[in-house]
This record gives structure tokens, C-alpha cells and sequence, in this order.
């Protein structure tokens, strides 16, 4: 069985992959993608200006402390529900990123080869996260600390 | 009740999280410990580190601490077993960091099961190790950070990514002193994060050889993604890789 916190760590970190796209300045980010479950499709398509949503009577939003990395600096705003993780909002993500160079190169016929198919499912964790990314979940915690 | 917390360490964060019943906290304490005394130590970023002593000639091997001199000598053999492309002087100073990481991880799993653990996560800067089990492990995917390129099913394992994911990570091909073209990411998975590491490094260094190289790895899974999104997957790889959902 899979704790709860467990469950929003798998929600959190495909989310973080989403918001930390692109981050070259300190700006605003979709305070729905939270919700999102790790399965969902998702469209590539550019997201809409974010707008909070509504909550019902009784929930409690936190911002959390400020975090920095070497590289970046992340602020988040949670808020819970009767205990429960409602609603996520990334409210600084600052910072610079960079981007590999693509040449081509050939396939090894003693490896099998296919398409690069980017997709989502449930998952517990995962590798080549950036330091972003994994404070993000920090940042998160320490929201969720303070809207309890 | 279980134990999970994210501390920066060794210049990254390092998420410990224990999933079996009952608390950790004094087993997690002891995680982050070992892996403070490994950052005073093996640091190439603290000029007072055994490492950089031992760089600059201040200090002799024969006197250093037995876990430097046990880490340079595993170095030693990796380079041996990766033709030179896993090398602790790549940069043209001693940097045992690539394989210092990996192998620090593996011991705080030890620790975490010695504590009576059994089944654990260890993610150090997004190379993971796991106890236990099944866990489900996506590998970012290198250039679209709002996806993962695939999902692997792991118990009992070790997953290390190299490429040009984090800023400050700069593999260099040790034959050609500069990163290598056309490969984006390399993924090995395999028993411990040492190997593991070590191996999706030197992959990576290789270029566009990494893939064949990887396709006779002993124990170890890889799956290396090429300019051009193609991918390349072995097939102890692609025995772990579970279905994704397609983008829309």
C-alpha cells in the first residue's frame, strides 16, 4: 500500500516536470496543474493564463517558505481540504536553464529501436529529476506544513 | 506512519523515503549523516576535503582515510572495465565524484537495512536506489521537462540517468576533452548505484558507441536516448519497461 504522501510525491513530481520548463524568469504557473493525475493525457499545446479556482468553506491556503537551490529559487502555496492536498500553486520559480545541443547519430542494429514516445503514468519517482524538481517537493512540505 | 525527508547534501537533494510501518527518524538520521561525513571528505568544492588535499599533493594516498583509498581504487577498476571512458581525472584533476555519489548511496541503503528496513527509496539527485518493492521509476525526459521518456518497473535495483539534465553536471569525453554529440540521455539500471552510475557516465562520454557498449553490459539494463528522440533500449531494459500512455 502506497501512503498518501506517497501518492502526492508520484502527483508532485510529474507536476514539477511541467512547471519547471521553462524558467528563465521569476513567473506565475498553472495553479491547476497540481490536480492533474500522473495519468492524465496531456497537451503540449501552451497552457491558459492560470486563475485560482474555488474552494469549498473550511480550506486553508498556505504559502511555504522560500526556497533556493544554487540555480533557482521556488516558492509554493498549497492548499488543503480536511487534510487533503486540494490545490498546488507555484508561486516563484526562478532561475535559468540550459539545453543540450542535438546532432544526430545512427542506431546500433544489436539494440532494439523505436520512437521516443513521452507519455505519463503512475510513478513513485524519478531519475534524471532536476535539483528543481526535488525542491519543489520541499517547498510543497513546507506549505503544507503551514496550511495545516 | 512512515518516514520521508528531503535534505540538501553533497551539493544536491537527497529524498529518503521509507515506506515500511513504524518511524525511521533515527535510521534517516543516520542516512544523512554518513552522506555529510562522505560530502567533508570526498568534496572536490572544499579545499580542506582528503580529496582535494590528496589533488594538490598535500596529501599522500598511503595516509588518506581507508574509504578514499577503497573509492580510488574501485575508480581504478571501472576505468579499466569502461576502456577509459569512466575516468576520476577525466577533467584533468582528481574527481572521483562520479563514482563517490553512487557509492555513498549504496551504503545508505546498507544502513537503511541494517536498520531493519525493507523496502526504501534513495533518490540522490535523481539517481535512485531501491529496496523492496515493486517501485515504478520514470526517466525524465531530456528535453521536454513536462514528461518522463519512460517508466521502468523496479524491486531491489539501482537506476542512474547521465546527460545534460542538471546545470553543473559537465561529462566530458576523456578522449576528446569536450561532451560528447548526439546523445541525449543515458539510463542503466542494474544491482548497485555504483555500477550503475558509473556505467550511464561512461555511455554518455562514449556518444554515439555508448549504445552497442551498453548492449554488452553484464546485469545491467540501458536505455540511451539519441538526438532525434530515437531510443535505443536493451533488453534487460525493456523486460523492466512497463506501458506508458501515449501523448494525445
Amino acid at each position: 500500500m502506497r501512503s498518501v504522501l506517497a501518492a502526492l510525491v508520484v502527483t508532485v513530481v510529474v507536476v514539477v516536470l511541467l512547471v519547471s520548463y521553462d524558467t528563465r524568469v521569476p513567473m506565475r504557473l498553472n495553479p491547476e496543474s497540481a490536480l492533474r493525475t500522473p495519468a492524465a493525457p496531456r497537451s503540449a499545446a501552451p497552457r491558459a493564463t492560470p486563475t485560482p479556482r474555488p474552494h469549498p468553506p473550511g480550506s486553508r491556503t498556505a504559502e511555504g517558505r522560500l526556497f533556493t537551490t544554487p540555480y533557482t529559487r521556488i516558492q509554493v502555496e498549497a492548499t488543503l481540504y480536511r487534510g487533503r492536498l486540494v490545490d498546488v500553486r507555484t508561486t516563484l520559480l526562478g532561475g535559468s536553464d540550459t539545453h543540450t545541443n542535438a546532432l544526430n547519430a545512427r542506431a546500433e542494429p544489436i539494440l532494439r529501436e523505436e520512437a521516443l514516445k513521452a507519455g505519463s503514468a503512475d510513478i513513485d519517482l524519478v531519475t534524471g529529476a532536476t535539483t528543481t524538481s526535488l525542491s519543489w517537493i520541499e517547498a510543497l512540505q513546507s506549505a503544507m506544513e503551514r496550511a495545516r | 506512519m512512515t518516514e520521508r525527508r528531503l535534505q540538501h547534501v553533497m551539493g544536491m537533494p537527497v529524498v529518503v523515503d521509507v515506506r515500511d510501518d513504524g518511524a525511521w527518524p533515527d535510521a534517516v538520521d543516520t542516512v544523512f549523516a554518513w552522506l555529510r561525513f562522505v560530502d567533508t571528505t570526498f568534496s572536490t568544492h572544499r579545499p580542506d576535503s582528503e580529496v582535494c588535499r590528496l589533488d594538490r599533493g598535500e596529501l599522500a594516498l598511503a595516509d588518506a582515510h581507508p574509504l578514499v583509498r577503497e573509492v580510488l581504487a574501485h575508480c581504478e577498476r571501472l576505468r579499466g572495465k569502461t576502456g577509459g571512458y569512466f575516468d576520476a581525472r577525466a577533467a584533468g584533476r582528481l574527481d572521483p565524484s562520479g563514482l563517490v555519489k553512487g557509492w555513498a548511496v549504496d551504503r545508505a541503503a546498507t544502513l537503511l537495512s541494517e536498520a531493519g528496513a525493507r523496502r526504501f527509496c534513495v533518490n540522490a539527485g535523481g539517481d535512485v536506489v531501491v529496496r523492496g518493492g515493486p517501485w515504478r521509476v520514470g526517466v525524465q525526459h531530456p528535453r521536454q521537462r513536462d514528461r518522463v521518456a519512460a517508466v521502468v518497473e523496479l524491486t531491489d535495483a539501482a537506476v542512474a540517468t547521465s546527460g545534460a539534465y542538471e546545470r553543473g553536471e559537465h561529462i566530458v569525453d576523456p578522449f576528446r576533452g569536450r561532451p560528447p554529440a548526439g546523445t541525449l540521455a543515458v539510463t542503466v539500471l542494474g544491482r548497485d548505484l555504483a555500477t550503475a552510475d558509473a556505467y550511464a557516465t561512461a555511455a554518455y562520454a562514449m556518444g554515439e558507441r555508448g549504445p552497442a557498449w551498453t548492449a554488452r553490459l553484464r546485469g545491467c539494463g540501458a536505455m540511451t536516448i539519441l538526438a532525434g528522440d530515437r531510443v535505443l533500449c536493451t533488453d534487460r531494459f525493456l523486460r523492466h519497461r512497463v506501458p506508458m500512455l501515449s501523448p494525445p
